[in-house]
């Protein structure tokens, strides 16, 4: 059998009628950014954000546990007294900065979290050119995300690249979206 | 010397010019569609950056081949070290003199019968096979001109190989030569009109093919090249214009192994049955094929083993190429 197989080169025919096989199927490389890109699932660990309510109001209390629970000390809370209805008490954070350099993305300030108000996000475009960038304020934190809450992800989008002022910038087309197997 | 012999000799020369520009030309498009396969074997896209589906990528690279510093190592034989390449390169596109692409053809609008060949020597199997044969003279000269150990092993490995398989590779073109009564090449093809060689030499088309691929240094015997065990073999200390030539060398040489098993095995330019017949278009078509399949090998099978590849050229192909040169007696007898 085994002189059979020789003679007639089963093996080499088996192997090359493979790869012609995969010659012909379809590739499975994502085109990002130029095309296509990744939205990762709700679980998933990318920059931070700091979320409202309903209403509106921070939902941040300023109680520094996300501090305290962090393992590389990269989260900064300075609270401030105020009672103008920015925050849901009268206690907000004055300061509220995230190094992310520092940062490991473990989410340990998410589960320490008691109002829920620091929440791991989905953007995980966070190279820059300076490390002014990698400090993340409260501003930025608290500012709405391109894709929303609700939207379960896993999905492979259209995208494209866009060069803006600030920098090079992927936009991703939500609506059209696939499966990535 | 008369107008019509001045016209011969200038068509001479332009078929020169044309057929050696699209050899200088060919590795463009082979190596784009060489990692397009590549890619797409793997499941991969290939170069798809620079121009649509990547197709500006060889030329990207062939500048950036051109503006490269080249370096000659400092204790190398410098002008063994400077001429390998060429040595290498000159013999490759020489083969091509004798080749025929077609029978003839008339240019239209000035009604003039060329010849699709730049000469029908009567010796054309032996020329291209001597030929084809200087060619490792380029190979282990640039390696041993390099002074460096991989450089060196990669040409005495390359040097064994070529010659151990030499040998079965022109003892299969013998069977084909001994079916056709002639050594042109031109007769050789003629004599395919109406069933091609592959019906007669199956096995002399099989040794010839896996003789092929050990004499173009393709995989899977690639040893002289061996990226695991010599780095990059004979070309390790070449860089710029010079690696290039090796590169050109190597598909210029694939393409020639392709074109000797469509004309000695596939019928040259004659139409396969029941298909019109369309100058250079078969031929081409034909080539195309062994080229794809050349490529589609070296992304399917793993390399041999030196050892391996010693026992299939001597143990194996050459007491096989005499067989088979025996069978082919016995029938025309």
């Amino acid at each position: 059998m085994s002189i059979f197989k020789n003679i007639f080169f089963i093996d080499f025919i088996k192997g090359l009628s493979l790869t012609l096989k995969y010659n012909v199927s379809k590739s499975i490389t994502m085109r990002y950014p130029d095309e296509e890109k990744w939205l990762p699932y709700q679980r998933f660990r990318g920059l931070h954000t700091l979320n409202r309510d309903a209403r509106g109001r921070e939902l941040c209390v300023a109680c520094e546990l996300c501090a305290k629970m962090c393992p590389t000390k990269c989260i900064t809370v300075v609270p401030m007294e105020d009672n103008t209805g920015i925050g849901i008490s009268d206690r907000i954070a004055k300061v509220y900065e995230i190094n992310l350099v520092r940062c490991l993305f473990c989410g340990l300030c998410e589960d320490a979290c008691p109002t829920t108000a620091i929440r791991m996000g989905r953007d995980y475009e966070l190279a820059c050119f300076s490390l002014d960038c990698a400090l993340a304020v409260k501003e930025r934190l608290l500012e709405p995300r391109e894709i929303p809450v609700d939207f379960d992800g896993g999905y492979v989008v259209k995208a494209r690249l866009e060069k803006t002022k600030e920098g090079l910038k992927v936009m991703a087309d939500l609506s059209k979206k696939k499966r990535w197997w | 010397m008369d107008i019509n012999t001045l016209i011969e000799v200038a068509l001479i020369v332009v078929k020169v010019v044309i057929v050696s520009m699209i050899l200088f030309g060919l590795p463009i498009p082979l190596t784009w569609i060489e990692r397009k396969i590549a890619g797409h074997i793997q499941l991969r896209l290939g170069p798809f950056r620079v121009g649509p589906h990547g197709i500006l990528q060889p030329i990207a690279d062939s500048i950036k081949l051109m503006f490269k510093e080249d370096i000659v190592p400092e204790k190398a034989d410098k002008w063994l070290f400077k001429i390998a390449p060429l040595l290498a390169m000159v013999p490759a596109f020489a083969v091509y003199a004798t080749i025929p692409f077609g029978d003839k053809m008339t240019i239209p609008f000035i009604n003039k019968e060329v010849t699709l060949y730049i000469s029908d020597m009567n010796v054309g199997i032996l020329y291209v096979l001597a030929i084809g044969g200087i060619s490792v003279y380029g190979i282990i000269l640039g390696g041993w001109a390099s002074n460096s150990k991989y450089a060196a092993m990669g040409g005495i490995r390359s040097a064994a190989q070529m010659i151990s398989y030499e040998i079965a590779l022109t003892f299969s073109c013998v069977a084909v030569v001994m079916i056709s009564n002639s050594l042109s090449l031109l007769d050789i093809v003629n004599s395919q009109k109406g069933l091609w060689n592959i019906v007669y030499q199956p096995l002399g088309f099989i040794i010839f093919l896996i003789a092929g691929l050990a004499e173009i240094n393709r995989i899977p015997f690639d040893l002289p090249e061996d990226e695991g065990t010599l780095a990059a073999g004979y070309h390790v200390e070449y860089s710029a214009m010079r690696f290039s030539f090796f590169m050109l060398t190597e598909y210029v040489a694939m393409v020639t192994a392709s074109v000797l098993a469509v004309i000695l095995f596939f019928g040259g330019w004659n139409a396969p049955m029941f298909m019109p017949e369309i100058p250079i278009f078969w031929f081409v078509a034909k080539v195309a094929f062994f080229v794809y399949f050349f490529m589609w090998i070296r992304f399917t099978l793993p390399r041999y083993r030196y050892d391996q590849l010693m026992t299939i050229g001597w143990k194996i192909l050459l007491p096989l190429s005499l067989v088979n040169i025996l069978i082919t007696g016995l029938f025309l007898l």
